[in-house]
């Protein structure tokens, strides 16, 4: 008796829809808050927001994040204030997606984005590099580095507000 | 009179010393007063108010001068009303006080709130962030919330630059006056000033060219928030990514304690690089300072420039790239060769273990090895050796009763930190007596000026000796007594008074240079410093006797290996027909030297840049700059110190003592040694200065006072802590028990005959090989001139700016004349190492010729 109530969960099953996403014909959405790969974000005109400080690094469980700042200047600015990041790094076998570097962010420069398909033939291809992890410039506004007016972006962090 | 008195801190009794800073002696027992202002090193103004403390006193009865006493029989404590500020007070016998209680503890929550209202809060691009006393008094101490609107804040100019090596941010400055302080009190340079009041009080630079000093990068160091910074710097990398190598700077005799920042560098091909270089506390060395030379002079270490590969000529002549191994042969060959036909220099850069290695290579080579050291401007390693400082001198020790002496040298220029330290010494009440043939800038802080005729200097030593020869002297059973006694029996006696300054002196410093001397002359002028030290009885003992101000970072240590300047001379004199030259730019530095090359069969030199030496050379050898390997320099003070590796090796390029070791080995020597470490051993059982001495115990450390950049950072260091090493000092010979002195009558020069004399003197900021290199510093370097007095002028027909020929040996130098009242009559003032041109090492007659312009302006 037992076998025969066995095999028919058996039975009814092999006629049900199977759940299987067949993966990459077929994508499931992510959540919105899904944590994928990176991007490093840009104003609207088209300036950098990150600003090379080193906190998501810092931030960072994996160490996977590597940056080096440099100064900008209103000949070659690439995002407001003085400090830019002149290399930014993301080893994407090291990163555990945590999103704490998006936390450490003072101007939400990192962003984990719904990218997941990540994979590698070899490891170094696996360290995205500035170039690869940055947004496209926005309509409107101009690439990196832009000749700006003196004295317009002389800071480095967005004026926030006071809570109400 | 005990020199102790007890206070009570937080109901704890302490034990300090007498008239000690209050918030000083708290930390000597290990409890933090918060400061931004107070600096120990500084004089406390009371500025901040973040020393804040209920401070009260012992209540002392009126009429009978006792302490009061309460029912219980306890001393009555009188409370000062209000909140104290430590940093102001001396500490008094039975003085209390409370550091924790409530009205402490809102009273800086209060500062703090306060201080905060106008600071930007820009932490995450701010150069201090992560080791800024501000955030971390922040974090310890703050109110974790301000009442204050953001929006409120005051705005002011962020980028400011005072000068092209530091900036300033405005906004970030909290007016501890901790900079200007600096400049003023510890440089003695009106540079920086407060600009306004109240809240819009700034700092401004006032000299002009802007911040005009040779110390300027220390005050980013004591900054207490990210307001200054340095052009080298500025965004370089968090401070908590550096990792941080001791090392010892390579330029001057004073030796200074460096800290290496260093990270690895995408554009430095993923090696560690140095991002900054900052001082590391040694008391006994440099304490907590250095010069913009030593930290901004670093660039050479990675210079572009640097050769990678070893080079040799081919048949056609031309320097060709090849194999190591091949080189090490071709130089083994050559020098089997000319058997003792070969001659060595040794540059002051070079390490001790190099110069033992190119040694042993010079003994291998046959005959008795000719061992030079480079630069030849200064004899006297033999009498350093007898009455050099006593072991543990230490220049901040001097104060009232101690006087010191500064001779033939350019202070500043030569040693700055030593200029530094000697100041302060004349602050404290120390007398400083300055002779040289021309005013320097120690001669405002001097009690007594000497100025004499370049070949009067042995004759003002002897002048000072000879007073004290006319008695009996309890010296008497010295070696060379009674000759020096006839000899200076009628020695003129020019300067009694200093004279007695310095016999009276309790304690006795002599800094000797060698301005405008020859190689003979200051053979003489060392022994008659000898001569006065031993017979005034300041030797053997700490805070007296000789310190050399050897032109080089390890000269001290070249004569410890056997080295010699006078062996320079000889080799000059009598050339060899095979140069083996370690590190030094001999002919881009000297023009009798370049001849010599020119002349020499086969040269061989290890060099970091093509040089004009190195472009002589038949095989250049790329060496390691100091910042790549291990090693050890000897200081002026014949202090051994350590430095360790901190950047990323750069093309073949090896360390001299390895380059050294493999010829040798190819000559027949023993195989080479593996690490710098393995030759040290070896120098320690063969120098006798050395033995007992070992990479491990030059490696000691010991808790320093003031604590400055340790775990709490109260007096805000940045990378101050030494981990790498105190060094090592070797005693001199009159430190011995029972010291054999010798003296010895000296010859003065003969009086100088008509026509000029050309001497070379030194710049701090000189275009020598190395800090040329660094871009940043091209500012600070004087364009290349000669001096002239304004009579010698007036007779050739010179005025200011004018181009003039000076011959000197058949040689031909032009340069851009200039005329002041302060050059020595019938001398021409030429610093060494401003053009490309060679100069000279030692003083010689030389001729002058004005180069008449070739075009008249039409008006
Ligand atoms: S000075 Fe200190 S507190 Fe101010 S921005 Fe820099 S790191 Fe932050
Ligand atoms: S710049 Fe720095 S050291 Fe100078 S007053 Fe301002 S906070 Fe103090
Ligand atoms: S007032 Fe005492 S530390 Fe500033």
């Amino acid at each position: 008796m037992n076998l025969i109530r066995g095999f028919a969960t058996t039975i009814k099953h092999v006629f049900e829809e199977p759940v299987t996403i067949q993966f990459p014909e077929e994508e499931r959405p992510v959540r919105e808050r899904f944590k994928g790969r990176h991007a490093l974000k840009r104003y609207d005109n088209g300036l950098e927001k990150c600003i090379g400080c080193s906190l998501c690094a810092a931030a960072c469980p994996a160490d996977a994040i590597w940056v080096e700042a440099a100064e900008n200047s209103d000949e070659a600015r690439y995002s407001p204030g003085e400090r830019y990041a002149r290399t930014y790094e993301i080893n994407m076998i090291r990163c555990i997606f945590c999103g704490y570097c998006e936390d450490a962010c003072p101007t939400e420069a990192i962003v984990l984005e719904h990218e997941y398909r990540l994979s590698f033939n070899d490891r170094v291809d696996a360290v995205y590099t500035k170039d690869m992890l940055i947004d496209p410039v926005p309509p409107g506004g101009q690439d990196t580095p832009q000749v700006t007016e003196p004295g317009k972006f002389t800071r480095s962090i967005p004026e926030m507000k006071d809570p109400d | 009179m005990t020199d102790t008195v007890t206070i009570t801190i937080d109901g704890q009794d302490f034990e300090v010393p007498k008239g000690m800073n209050l918030v000083d002696a708290a930390k000597l027992h290990g409890i933090g007063i918060p400061v931004f202002c107070y600096h120990p090193k500084l004089d406390p103004v009371g500025m901040c108010r973040m020393c804040l403390v209920e401070l009260g006193n012992v209540a002392i009865d009126r009429t009978t001068g006792a302490p009061e006493l309460d029912e219980q029989g306890n001393p009555v404590i009188r409370w000062f009303p209000k909140l104290q500020t430590a940093c102001t007070q001396t500490v008094s016998q039975g003085m209390v006080l409370r550091t924790t209680s409530d009205m402490v503890v809102e009273g800086r929550e209060n500062i703090l709130e306060f201080l905060l209202t106008s600071h930007p809060l820009d932490c995450p691009v701010c150069d201090k962030g992560g080791e800024c006393p501000l955030q971390n008094l922040t974090m310890a101490y703050g109110p974790g919330e301000s009442r204050f609107i953001y929006d409120d804040k005051i705005r002011l100019a962020k980028h400011v630059p005072l000068g092209k090596l530091i900036y300033l941010d405005r906004e970030r400055c909290i007016q501890c006056a901790r900079c200007t302080r600096f400049c003023d009190e510890i440089v003695g340079d009106d540079v920086l000033a407060f600009h306004e009041r109240g809240r819009r009080l700034q700092i401004v630079t006032i000299s002009d060219p802007p911040f005009d000093t040779k110390f300027s990068g220390n005050t980013t160091d004591i900054c207490p928030v990210g307001a200054l910074t340095t052009t080298d710097f500025r965004f370089g990398a968090r401070p908590w990514e550096l990792t941080e190598v001791s090392t010892i700077c390579p330029y001057c005799p004073v030796g200074c304690n460096l800290n290496a920042s260093t990270r690895m560098d995408r554009e430095f091909g993923g090696k560690a690089m140095i991002k900054r270089i900052m001082p590391r506390q040694n008391e006994r060395v440099n304490e907590i300072w250095i010069c913009d030379k030593g930290r901004f002079g670093h660039h050479h270490s990675r210079h572009e420039e640097r050769l990678l590969a070893p080079l040799m000529r081919n048949k056609s002549g031309e320097l060709v790239e090849v194999e190591w191994p091949a080189v090490y042969k071709a130089i083994a060959k050559q020098l089997k060769a000319h058997g003792d036909q070969a001659g060595f220099v040794g540059d002051s850069t070079l390490s001790n273990e190099d110069l033992w290695e190119l040694r042993r290579l010079a003994e291998l080579s046959g005959g008795s090895p000719r061992l030079g050291l480079w630069p030849a401007t200064m004899s006297g390693g033999d009498v350093v050796a007898q009455v050099g400082v006593g072991s543990e001198t230490r220049l901040q020790d001097l104060g009232p009763g101690s006087v010191i002496l500064v001779m033939a040298s350019d202070f500043e220029e030569e040693a700055p930190i030593w200029w530094l330290q000697v100041k302060q010494a004349a602050d404290r009440g120390a007398k400083v007596v300055v002779a040289n043939a021309r005013p320097t800038k120690l001669d405002r802080y001097a009690s007594a000026v000497i100025h004499y005729r370049y070949d009067e200097a042995v004759g003002v030593l002897n002048s000072f000796t000879a007073p004290l020869l006319s008695g009996d002297g309890q010296l008497g059973q010295g070696n060379g007594w009674g000759a020096l006694q006839s000899d200076l029996q009628n020695a003129e006696v020019t300067h009694a008074d200093t004279a007695n300054l310095l016999a009276s002196a309790e304690n006795l410093v002599i800094f000797l240079g060698s301005e405008g001397l020859t190689l003979e002359q200051h053979a003489e002028l060392m022994q008659a410093a000898a001569n006065l030290l031993i017979v005034s009885g300041h030797v053997g003992r700490p805070n007296n006797g000789l310190i050399p101000v050897w032109p080089g970072a390890n000269v001290q240590g070249a004569w410890d290996m056997g080295f010699s300047a006078e062996a320079t001379a000889d080799l000059l004199a009598n050339p060899p027909a095979l140069w083996v030259i370690g590190g030094a730019d001999v002919a881009g530095e000297d023009i009798r030297m370049a001849t010599a090359l020119e002349q020499a069969e086969f040269v061989v030199v290890t060099a970091q840049f093509m040089t004009p030496t190195a472009a002589h050379a038949d095989i250049v050898l790329p060496r390691q700059s100091f910042a790549e390997r291990a090693g050890t320099y000897t200081n002026g003070l014949r202090r051994v110190q350590r430095f360790y590796p901190a950047q990323g090796p750069i093309g073949d390029a090896l360390p001299d003592w390895k380059i050294f070791a493999h010829v040798s080995a190819q000559m027949g020597g023993p195989r080479p040694p593996v690490a710098a470490g393995t030759i040290f051993r070896d120098i320690a059982q063969r120098v006798e200065r050395y033995i007992g001495m070992d990479y491990t115990r030059l490696a000691w450390f010991e808790p320093q006072f003031p604590d400055v950049g340790g775990d709490d950072l109260y007096y805000g260091g940045t990378a101050y802590s030494n981990y790498g090493g105190l060094g090592l000092q070797w005693p001199a010979e009159a430190e011995a028990e029972q010291p054999q002195f010798s003296v010895r009558p000296v010859r003065t020069a003969a009086p100088q005959t008509d026509g000029l004399t050309l001497v070379p003197v030194w710049v701090l900021f000189d275009r020598g090989h190395l800090f040329e290199k660094s871009e940043l510093m091209h500012h600070r370097m004087p364009q290349p001139y000669a001096a002239f007095n304004p009579d010698d002028a007036a007779r050739l027909g010179l005025t200011d700016g004018d181009r003039v020929t000076l011959a000197v040996e058949g040689h031909e130098l032009t340069v851009t004349a200039q005329v002041g009242d302060d050059n020595p009559a019938g001398a021409v003032l030429l610093p060494r190492r401003l053009s490309g041109d060679a100069t000279l090492s030692t003083p010689a007659a030389c001729t002058v010729q004005k180069i008449e312009s070739m075009q008249k302006v039409e008006g």
